[in-house]
């Protein structure tokens, strides 16, 4: 799989977000300082899903913040369509939803959303059918009336969502988009993000999920003590030219055909044998081969994403 | 689900003009007007009402015919009631008027919308100064039913010049620090004892002084303004300017600074 640390390399005629040698240096009162951002580049295209993983205070929130303005960087800059990223928000807005979703408690679910799409800037006349629209697409119909402050965390998480949906924004921001949603929303929260991509709206996508950014993003900025340490490209493809990988492979019957193949095959229990190939053809000949003998495969599973084991690499805990 | 397959018809992004944008927190200012009653409209009402009644009635009932006799005192003391209750309404009003959004993160969704915070919080200034204004109308009006001759034009002009006096250096250390209600009565309190301990004593100490929120010229204009009179204009510019001042030092930092702790 590869990594390149060259942001900028990557289909510059349509980019929409850049972040240009970006540092962002906290400091106290008394004098202390803490870099959450160091020299950190990124450009993210039109018709992207990019990711954003890193692990607890990596600093993917402080990038977050200084893309919607909302931080000021030390050092460095962050344009949107080669504007600042505030000058450019106060012209045209985003979808954005934030990792915690706050919003005023006291007001009621739909209430809140009309006032969100006034400021959005939809037309009057579309508020009522907007507004509608999301409620049902995230299913809050059932919730519309209820206080802010009587949602769970989930239907709030789908709130903050409808709230980012409201206006067909050309730049989606979306950090920690599944947090506290059970799995048919996470499943279903996948399906709205698929069918957002467009050729020309990025959507970026800031989780500590490898599993979710593996499934939904292009690439995927890897990003640790504040650094950017790597760019990986999701594509399955791309392990024909990478390091062996190991997959887990149940059978639904054929254990006997499976240990003759492959008696390196570690047996898991239950027809499941973990089995560790080079590339994706050799997989596919040995399943070719397993069925070819007459065991019945019920699954192949990776071991470990290809983004995960990047990841891993990326911020010192390979195994 | 798709948009598409919704039949609703997506509307396109597009960069806003400064009118459209203008247009778009117009709308939002009811909503805002909204907020303010809920949340600061009627906790005004109640605190000035039971005040005012509790202080007033007591008395009103005591002096009987006297209560509203030309000499009365009964002017005076509703005066300085009024005063301190328009003081209050104001405190009320502005506390938390910038803080509680970033205290809260209440503005990570309302400044990813194209808006400007510059204008969205300045407009937040002027309809809740209209919240108070409002509400010291109907109190205004209450009084007046116990008081004829108190001046409920008078008294709204008062309010709305305190309202900026005071409410100015509000929405400044609202922007500036998250303590903002306790800040702006330390500075309003420490001003006026301040000005009160050195502020006659000439020297540095007293030029000093000099550039704290003049909060001594209130009783001035107060006494002058509600009680029929026209108020000194020097002592009317000073506040109002003093408040101005700081209103736009804080929509500077808002702009200048950061929007996020």
């Amino acid at each position: 799989m590869p990594a390149t640390n060259d942001a900028n390399d990557y289909n510059a005629a349509a980019v929409v977000i850049e972040f240009k040698r970006v540092g962002k240096t906290y400091r106290s009162l008394l004098g202390n300082s803490v870099k959450a951002v160091e020299e950190f580049s990124l450009v993210v295209n039109a018709g992207e899903i990019f990711g954003i993983a890193g692990p607890n205070g990596a600093g993917k929130t402080t990038l977050i913040a200084m893309l919607l303005g909302y931080l000021r960087p030390t050092y460095g800059s962050v344009e949107i369509d080669g504007l600042p990223a505030r000058q450019y928000i106060e012209r045209s807005g985003m979808g954005y939803l934030s990792e915690l979703v706050a919003i005023n408690p006291k007001w009621r679910a739909r209430a809140s959303l009309v006032r969100y799409a006034i400021l959005a800037g939809v037309p009057e006349p579309e508020i009522d059918g907007r507004v509608s629209f999301v409620i049902e697409l995230l299913g809050l119909a059932e919730h519309r009336d209820k206080k802010v402050k009587a949602l769970s965390k989930g239907n709030l998480q789908r709130l903050g969502l409808a709230q980012a949906l409201l206006r067909d924004e050309r730049i989606l921001v979306l950090d920690e988009p599944t947090h506290g949603l059970d799995p048919v929303w996470t499943q279903k929260f996948r399906d709205i993000v698929t069918d957002l991509r467009r050729p020309d709206r990025a959507i970026l996508i800031a989780s500590h999920n490898l599993d979710e950014l593996q499934r939904l993003a292009d690439r995927v900025a890897i990003i640790d003590r504040g650094r950017l340490q790597r760019i990986v490209s999701t594509g399955y493809d791309q392990i024909s030219t990478s390091a062996a990988s190991r997959f887990r492979i149940t059978l639904a019957s054929g254990d006997d055909v499976m240990r003759a193949l492959l008696p390196t095959a570690e047996d898991a229990g239950r027809g499941e044998y973990d089995v560790t190939v080079n590339s994706i053809p050799e997989l596919n000949a040995l399943l070719a081969d397993l069925i070819g003998r007459g065991a019945l495969v019920a699954s192949v599973v990776p071991e470990r994403s290809a983004l995960e084991r990047q990841f891993r690499e990326a911020v010192g805990e390979t195994q | 689900m798709s948009a598409e397959s919704t039949g609703i018809p997506m509307n396109r992004t597009q960069s806003m003009g400064s009118a459209l944008n203008r247009g778009r927190l117009a709308r939002y200012s009811l909503w805002q007007f909204r907020d303010f009653w809920w949340e600061r409209g009627i906790a005004i009402l109640l605190i000035g009402g039971l005040w005012g009644y509790v202080v007033l009635e007591p008395l009103r009932l005591t002096m009987g015919p006297q209560w509203t006799a030309p000499n009365s005192p009964a002017a005076g003391m509703t005066l300085q009631l009024a005063s301190a209750v328009v003081s209050l309404a104001v405190l009320i009003a502005v506390n938390g008027i910038v803080s509680t959004d970033r205290k809260h993160g209440y503005y990570r969704f309302l400044f990813a919308k194209p808006v400007s915070p510059v204008l969205f919080y300045t407009q937040v200034f002027f309809v809740y100064m209209a919240g108070v204004i409002i509400s010291m109308l109907a109190l205004g009006g209450l009084l007046r039913t116990i008081l004829p001759t108190f001046n409920v034009l008078n008294f709204l002009i008062y309010s709305a010049l305190i309202y900026v006096a005071m409410g100015g250096i509000g929405f400044f250390l609202s922007v500036a620090t998250r303590f903002d209600w306790l800040t702006l009565a330390a500075v309003w309190l420490g001003a006026r004892i301040l000005r009160g301990v050195y502020g006659p004593r000439g020297g540095w100490r007293s030029k000093l002084v000099e550039l704290l929120p003049p909060v001594h010229k209130l009783d001035d204009v107060a006494n002058s303004l509600i009680a029929n009179r026209t108020a000194p204009g020097t002592d009317v510019l000073w506040l109002a300017g003093y408040g101005i001042l700081f209103l736009v030092l804080g929509l500077v930092l808002i702009r200048k600074g950061q929007i996020a702790d």
